[in-house]
């Protein structure tokens, strides 16, 4: 498959060895989010309020259903906001609805699932092209692809579809395909947690260098603490609440 | 996501599952090859009748008499005859002025007495002759694909010929011959002429023997022999030059026994009547006839697209039910591709075109199986024609229409089914990429 790529989009040789550029800045404010379980409206989140410097790396940890793949989804741009006030960088996301809302992942965000999120039935290669050609509709889509998996230490296994891969490596194709829209904002939701050690590490390695590297803020949901410790802020939510 | 993307994922999507994939496609093909073999077989079928009303046949046929027409002659189908009119040149020639008529083919009967094999020697060792009485009825040859005959064995005289000779079944009843038997063999004519002697009028023959090349059957008129118009016009001079023969052999008066009267289509079949009637002969035509056979035609029509098309539905039900297994099953992978920045309407657009490649492989399917069902039912009918002495009809012919119809119509109806999956995809929430295993 040949996904058509972008020129405009800059390779991840163009960005390697680039001076650490200012990702975007979080601001949550008395954010509360609600979801429906049958007919019962459950509070999610309670008054959330966060600040995150733009290229900071933070570290989201708290128990299962504390809120933290919600608070996510909301800074992601997955759900709408319901109350309170949530912007990153010049995006107003309470305000964004749709297809705008669309085009603020599309132009600004970078997801890593825990599950990878790749689509079995496309290579490495493909699964970063189809992300570059929702990202941009100009060609060179496979040039940008190789690059990135190039970046991510998987030249190698560009044609290899997720099920030939191993958890790490999967891992490391989607952090490639984060990258296709150079993110401002990444957004890491246990990225580790169906890795092994090792594995888990070198994937914090390359997540890390890329933060470093590119200037991205770095947002991290994670349960595990050793994770948690390596960054530069950790916040802990338990039950909707953010105690610290 | 562009359409080369949308379309990729379309087709592996398609792969993942190759044996959903496989059954909805061959649900589709069934349907479609249901419609498309009834569509060829009637469409076939009611061409050959349509043309066989048309071209020839009863449909735009009108025989006329030489007779004059009642007052009703226009409000009935059948014969309205009251007194003698002759049919001349003047008056075949008026007829083929009119723009609702093709063609005016004039008949010429002549009274005949028959005799089949054997002759001679062994004619005498049986006790009864086969001898019998008929009508010789003579055509222009040239225009006998506008008369309504039938070929059913053999073939029609040559044009102007005065040696060949065509015959009904009428003919094979007294001569005990079957249809193929009769194919080659002689026959006896003799064309009356009557007399004064000194004991009063007498008959005397002009014998003539013709081969027997056909056998038909036809509306022309009432004959079991027919001849070239040569061979009658023969007969009639050989008639005149005799005396008044009395009511067994009275002298021709009108120049033509009959004439058929082609309309130009069955729409102008009324007109074409109007304009026999105007001119005063009793006419009969199966106009009424003909109306109610292609109402008959088309319920038929109504009928066998109702069926193609209830099995399509229940094909685009098999479409639609599989994309939405699809859907439910693809929730995670929707969801991180909206993540990573798929709009609504790209999702949409990646299932519709699975539903497209499903109806479409079906559609091609589906007409390259019916069009070989047709195929064998119309060879099927050809042999039970043949069988039966009866031409065969022409198989194997492609609609065109028929065929884009198909096709196209199925992707279309595959993507009208693929529709309601289409935007239950669309409207999953990219939240759906969070969700676990």
């Amino acid at each position: 498959m040949h996904l058509p790529g972008s020129d405009a989009a800059p390779s991840a040789h163009a960005v390697q060895g680039r001076v650490a550029r200012l990702g975007s800045a979080i601001h949550v404010e008395g954010l509360n989010h609600w979801y429906r379980s049958g007919r019962a409206s459950v509070q999610a989140l309670h008054r959330i309020s966060l600040d995150v410097p733009a290229g900071g790396y933070v570290a989201l940890t708290g128990p299962s259903g504390a809120g933290k793949s919600t608070l996510l989804s909301l800074i992601g741009g997955l759900e709408r906001p319901q109350q309170g006030g949530l912007r990153v960088g010049e995006h107003n996301l309470t305000g964004l609805r749709g297809d705008a809302l669309a085009a603020y992942r599309r132009g600004t965000v970078g997801f890593v699932f825990q599950h990878f999120g790749l689509l079995d039935l496309l290579s490495a290669r493909e699964n970063i092209e189809l992300a570059a050609a929702l990202a941009s509709p100009a060609p060179d889509h496979r040039r940008l692809a190789l690059s990135l998996l190039n970046e991510v230490g998987l030249s190698a296994r560009a044609e290899h579809r997720p099920g030939e891969l191993s958890g790490g490596e999967r891992q490391r194709v989607a952090i490639g395909r984060a990258l296709v829209n150079d993110p401002s904002l990444i957004l890491a939701d246990e990225p580790t947690g169906n890795l092994d050690s090792e594995s888990a590490m070198r994937v914090l390695d390359l997540l890390e260098r890329i933060h470093s590297e590119r200037g991205c803020t770095l947002v991290v949901v994670t349960h595990n603490e050793a994770v948690a410790e390596r960054a530069e802020r950790r916040h802990r939510l338990d039950d909707g609440r953010l105690l610290s | 996501m562009s359409w080369t993307a949308s379309l990729t994922l379309a087709l592996r999507s398609l792969g993942r599952r190759p044996g959903r994939t496989l059954l909805t496609v061959l649900a589709v093909a069934l349907g479609t090859t249901l419609l498309v073999a009834l569509g060829s077989v009637a469409s076939t079928a009611g061409s050959r009748i349509v043309s066989k009303l048309n071209n020839g046949g009863p449909g735009t046929a009108i025989k006329v008499a030489p007779s004059q027409a009642d007052s009703d002659q226009a409000y009935t189908d059948d014969l309205r005859a009251t007194t003698p009119k002759p049919i001349t040149e003047a008056s075949v020639n008026t007829l083929r002025q009119s723009t609702s008529i093709t063609a005016v083919v004039p008949v010429m009967a002549a009274p005949v007495l028959v005799v089949s094999p054997p002759f001679g020697a062994a004619a005498a060792a049986i006790s009864s002759a086969p001898a019998f009485n008929n009508t010789m009825l003579g055509v222009d040859m040239r225009q006998a694909n506008n008369l309504p005959i039938t070929m059913l064995a053999g073939r029609l005289p040559g044009n102007a010929s005065l040696d060949e000779i065509a015959v009904t079944e009428t003919y094979l009843d007294h001569s005990g011959m079957s249809v193929s038997g009769v194919l080659g063999t002689l026959v006896e004519i003799a064309e009356p002429q009557a007399f004064q002697s000194q004991t009063g009028i007498q008959f005397r023959g002009r014998w003539i023997k013709a081969t027997i090349v056909g056998v038909v059957s036809q509306q022309v008129g009432s004959g079991a022999l027919l001849v070239p118009i040569e061979q009658t016009r023969l007969a009639r001079q050989w008639a005149l030059a005799g005396v008044d023969g009395g009511d067994a052999f009275p002298l021709p008066t009108s120049p033509y026994s009959g004439m058929i009267v082609l309309a130009a289509s069955l729409d102008q079949l009324h007109t074409a009547r109007q304009a026999v009637t105007e001119l005063g002969y009793a006419n009969s035509a199966a106009e009424h006839l003909v109306t109610s056979v292609l109402r008959y035609l088309r319920v038929v029509d109504i009928v066998l697209a109702g069926i193609g098309a209830i099995a399509l539905g229940i094909a685009g039900l098999g479409v639609a039910n599989a994309l939405l297994a699809a859907v439910r099953e693809r929730r995670r992978e929707i969801g991180v591709l909206k993540a990573i920045g798929a709009r609504d309407r790209d999702i949409a657009r990646w299932f519709l075109l699975e539903a497209f490649g499903v109806g479409l492989a079906g559609g091609m399917l589906g007409t390259l199986s019916g069009l070989l069902i047709a195929l064998w039912v119309g060879i099927s009918v050809n042999d039970y024609l043949v069988q039966q002495g009866l031409q065969s009809i022409q198989v194997g012919d492609l609609s065109w229409p028929l065929l884009s119809v198909a096709i196209g119509g199925t992707s279309a109806l595959a993507m009208a089914a693929g529709i309601v999956p289409a935007l239950k995809a669309a409207q999953l929430a990219p939240r759906e990429a969070m969700a676990a295993p």
